[in-house]
Formats: C-alpha cells, sequence, structure tokens
C-alpha cells in the first residue's frame, strides 16, 4: 500500500541504470517545489544470492566468495570471513600474518576512501579535485598490486595465516618504503587542498545534517557515524590492530562536510598505520598449520570495513562445510540514515547527501 | 573512408554495472577516465547517455533484475555498435554462475553476457587489468569504424 506523502506534490524517480548513481538502485525523492520531504530507497538490483550460495559449500571456497562481495573492500570482507573461523576454533595467527593483513586492509581502506573523493567531488562538479583523487590513487594500486598480485582482489587472509604470495621479501619491504613516501606526500597536499579549498567548503557545508540522536537511532556506521559524534570503530576491539599508534577520527559536525573531513582525516591515519607496518614488520612465520577443521558452532565477528561495521557470521558441520551464513555490510544502515539526512535539502543537494555517506551498494545487495 | 576516420575520432563508451562485485567497473572508470592510465587521449570517450555510444561495456554476471534495463539500452544505441563484456563475470559467470552449495550457484543470475547480448569483445580477468582493457580498446575500434552502416 503506497504511504502517505503528506505535502509532496512531485515524485522524481531515479534508477535502475542512471548516470547520477553509477551503481544500480532506486531512490525515489518526494519534493515540494524543489524541496525533498520524503525519500525511500529501494535496493534489489545488484542482488546475486549469495548468502543462498554459500550453505554447504567447503569453507575455504566461502572464502573466496566473501571475497566478491565487494570489488572495493575485498580484503576486508575474506578477513572478516577467515576470523570467524579462527575464533571458533581458537587458531592462533603469527605476528607477521598480522602484520601484513593489517598493511593489506588499510591500503585498501586507504584506496576505498580515495575513489570516494573522487565520486564525490564530481557529484559536486569540481572535477580537477576527483581526477586528482585518481591521480593520488594510483601509486597504492600499484603497491597493493606488487604486494599481492592482484589490484583488486588480494585473496591475502587465509586460514591461520596469510597467502604466501602476500609475504614481502626484504627487498619489496624497502620498495614499498620508498614508493610510499611520496605518495604519502602526494596525498597530505591533496587533503590540504580539499580542506582549504573555499568552493568545495561552501558547496558542503551545513548540508545533509545528520544529528547524533540520529546516527544512534538509524545505527548509522563507519565515518559517517563518527563524523556526526559516535566515538566507535571496530578496529580498536581486534587484537591485530595493537601493534600499531593510531587514532580514532570522531568529529560532530555531522553534515557532508564532516563525512568528507573525517575520511580526509582518516587517510592521515591510515598513511600512520601503514608505514608503521613496513617499519616494524617482524620476521617469522607467516602461516599456522596446526589446526583441524571440524564441527564449529555459529559464530559471529565484527570487523570495521571502510564504509563502517562490517558483520560476518557462520558455522561449521562435521565435513567442514559452511552453515548459516549471514553477512551485514554497513551501507544498509548507513543509507537508512541518509534518507534521513536528505530530509529539507534541495533536490541536487539530496543526491550528494546520498552519496557522502559512501554507499557501496553491491555490498548491501550481495 | 570519410565515415571511418570520423568514427575513429570519437568513440564513446557506455558503462553499464550488471551486478558484478564493482571491482571491474572501478577499474574501468579508473582506465577511462583517471589521468594516469587516460583512454581519452586516444579519443575514447565515457558516456552515461546510450543514444550517444557507440560501445557498451558491461561489467557483472547480467542479473535477472538489470536485464530488462540492459537490453533497453542496448536497442537505445544508435548502429554500429559493439558489446564488450568486461571480466570473468560477464564472460562466464565465475563464481555466481559457476559455485553452488547445497541449493546450487546464485539463481538471480541470467547470464553471462553472451546469453542476454550479440558480444563481439571479452576482456578477461577478474578483474582486468587496466592495460588488458586499453589493448581490447585498440582492437575493438577498427571493427567499430569498419562496420557497414
Amino acid at each position: 500500500m503506497e504511504k502517505d506523502r503528506g505535502e509532496a506534490d512531485v515524485e522524481i524517480p531515479v534508477g535502475i541504470v542512471h548516470p547520477a548513481l553509477l551503481e544500480p538502485y532506486r531512490p525515489r525523492f518526494f519534493l515540494q517545489d524543489e524541496v525533498v520531504t520524503d525519500c525511500e530507497i529501494t535496493l534489489d538490483a545488484q542482488h546475486r544470492g549469495i548468502e543462498r550460495m554459500m550453505e554447504g559449500i567447503p569453507v575455504d571456497k566461502c572464502n573466496i566468495i566473501t571475497e566478491r562481495i565487494c570489488g572495493i573492500c575485498s580484503c576486508v570482507h575474506l578477513w572478516n570471513s577467515v576470523r570467524v573461523v579462527e575464533k571458533g576454533l581458537n587458531i592462533e595467527v603469527p605476528v607477521r600474518a598480522q602484520y601484513m593483513r593489517v598493511i593489506i586492509n588499510e591500503l585498501e581502506r586507504l584506496t576505498s576512501h580515495l575513489i570516494f573523493f573522487g565520486h564525490a567531488l564530481e557529484i559536486i562538479g569540481h572535477e580537477t579535485l576527483g581526477m586528482r583523487a585518481f591521480i593520488a590513487r594510483e601509486p597504492f594500486m600499484i603497491l597493493l598490486g606488487e604486494l599481492s598480485g592482484n589490484r583488486v582482489h588480494y585473496a591475502c587472509p587465509i586460514i591461520g595465516g596469510i597467502r604466501p604470495r602476500c609475504n614481502p621479501t626484504e627487498e619489496m619491504r624497502k620498495k614499498a618504503l620508498t614508493m610510499l613516501k611520496p605518495a604519502a606526500e602526494y596525498l597530505a597536499d591533496y587533503a590540504d587542498r580539499i580542506l582549504k579549498d573555499a568552493m568545495v567548503m561552501s558547496r558542503i557545508d551545513g548540508i545533509g545534517v545528520l544529528t547524533k540522536e540520529e546516527a544512534i537511532k538509524y545505527h548509522a556506521v563507519g565515518p559517517t557515524a563518527r563524523a556526526s559524534g559516535v566515538n566507535w570503530d571496530w578496529r580498536t576491539e581486534i587484537d591485530d590492530f595493537k601493534h600499531f599508534d593510531w587514532d580514532v577520527i570522531v568529529l560532530d559536525g555531522g553534515d557532508v562536510k564532516d563525512r568528507v573531513v573525517a575520511r580526509v582525516l582518516e587517510c592521515l591515519e591510515i598513511l600512520k598505520i601503514v608505514e608503521q607496518g613496513f617499519k616494524n614488520l617482524p620476521e617469522g612465520e607467516i602461516r599456522n598449520r596446526d589446526w583441524k577443521l571440524g564441527k564449529m558452532p555459529v559464530t559471529t565477528c565484527y570487523h570495521e570495513a571502510p564504509r563502517g561495521e562490517l558483520y560476518d557470521s557462520y558455522g561449521l558441520d562435521e565435513k567442514g562445510n559452511v552453515r548459516h551464513y549471514k553477512c551485514r555490510t554497513p551501507t544498509v544502515t548507513n543509507l537508512g540514515s541518509m534518507e534521513v539526512a536528505c530530509l529539507g535539502e534541495h533536490l541536487t543537494d539530496a543526491v550528494l547527501t546520498l552519496a557522502s555517506c559512501d554507499p557501496c551498494l553491491c555490498c548491501t545487495n550481495r | 573512408m570519410l565515415k571511418e576516420i570520423s568514427r575513429k575520432n570519437a568513440v564513446h563508451v557506455m558503462l553499464v554495472y550488471s551486478g558484478g562485485c564493482n571491482g571491474c567497473d572501478i577499474e574501468v572508470v579508473n582506465c577511462v577516465l583517471s589521468p594516469y592510465y587516460d583512454i581519452e587521449q586516444y579519443k575514447v570517450m565515457l558516456t552515461w547517455n546510450p543514444r550517444e555510444a557507440d560501445i557498451l561495456l558491461v561489467t557483472g554476471p547480467v542479473l535477472k533484475r538489470i536485464e530488462p534495463a540492459l537490453k533497453a539500452i542496448y536497442e537505445a544505441i544508435p548502429d554500429p555498435k559493439l558489446v564488450a563484456a568486461v571480466g570473468s563475470c560477464a564472460i562466464n559467470g565465475n563464481v555466481f554462475y559457476n559455485i553452488g552449495g547445497d541449493f546450487g550457484p546464485s539463481d538471480e543470475v541470467a547470464g553471462p553476457l553472451a546469453k542476454v547480448l550479440p558480444v563481439a569483445a571479452n576482456v578477461p580477468g577478474c578483474p582486468p587489468r587496466p592495460e588488458d582493457i586499453i589493448a581490447t580498446a585498440a582492437v575493438a575500434i577498427p571493427i567499430l569504424a569498419e562496420m557497414e552502416v
């Protein structure tokens, strides 16, 4: 049954394939004159039925499919899926493997944030800065490609450690450090440029405000929530990140500007983590082979994906096959809170507000 | 002759995400738009308007939900036109079409792309490297220029 839309007099449906969205989904904006009074988002276009495919397949195959949930944050899906087994069967992970997992994951978070800048700045209309995001991103993609052998699907974590091809030689470690330095300098300049650009700031300042109460009520997660003043990051709960010295970025404005600034500042924190990782990379084993698959009750793990909280949960049967697989990705709740944040804005700002939570529909629909 | 030259000088590419994991999409956008790889220097432009497009790039395994939209987009592209499948998903369905547990592989997949549209070029890889995408463009553009329409 159609909901009562109050005073709205125009409906603007967008999608499912539309230039403004890039990924297929279907927001419907209800407008009064040009002001958004209601927004409704339909998410079904990219549903591949991954959770259904998982039922009863061997756990190592399952891990590879979890990586195909998303091509932007692929490592974190795989890592979290692997962590479920490691937590359920108490498998220890060597320190060197922990370091490499963090390094690959954080570099991926960096490239993900840089895609967001490129996309958001293009929506604003500042194409030059958007292009520069891609220039800043490319050295990190090349570094990831050289470290892991693939530019997007790194396939780094496996149960009990990391894949041998992701184990860098001493030469590679030094090369990575030298590659990192100019790229980091460029990124720092670029971040400074975004934050000081009056034109960009005038377009995003005070738009699409999500208050702390709303963020908690609609369960916004990740940088979206942290820009609204919610101090929560799952990385602080994960042992692998305890080797590193870094800060959680929390801002309290809650508008589009703060969501962009939170990610910019997070990029600089990531650079700190990656540099520490390559400098202090310990020697030693990369894989613990001392474990056996068996019956495992349903176990749940949380992780911080680039966009926020990622939830994976499944159990194993006697043969080591996956049962009751369940996965929840951050964009579901983030887009829900953006539906609220874009109310009262003009239509052009509403599209920007939706994009400002960095929606990833391929994760969300699965 | 004149047609060939003019076609070669303004090739417009339209990209449709048909439900893959986004890896290929980002690589294509990165490849076409970014200043690092930059196919625009070879006069290949990315467009979002099917009436302007010459080449349709499709990524992903073509889900049932997107199939009608994809066909409508293909119909809207004026002749001559080519379809290129980018990435393993579009070529053979990848994990979504081939791997399955107790319930079999994914029910949502209508593809691979060759079942839905006539495919002229394939770019393999999961995801394909930008160099491969540029190489395929170099192969596909002369075919497009010599098409009889």
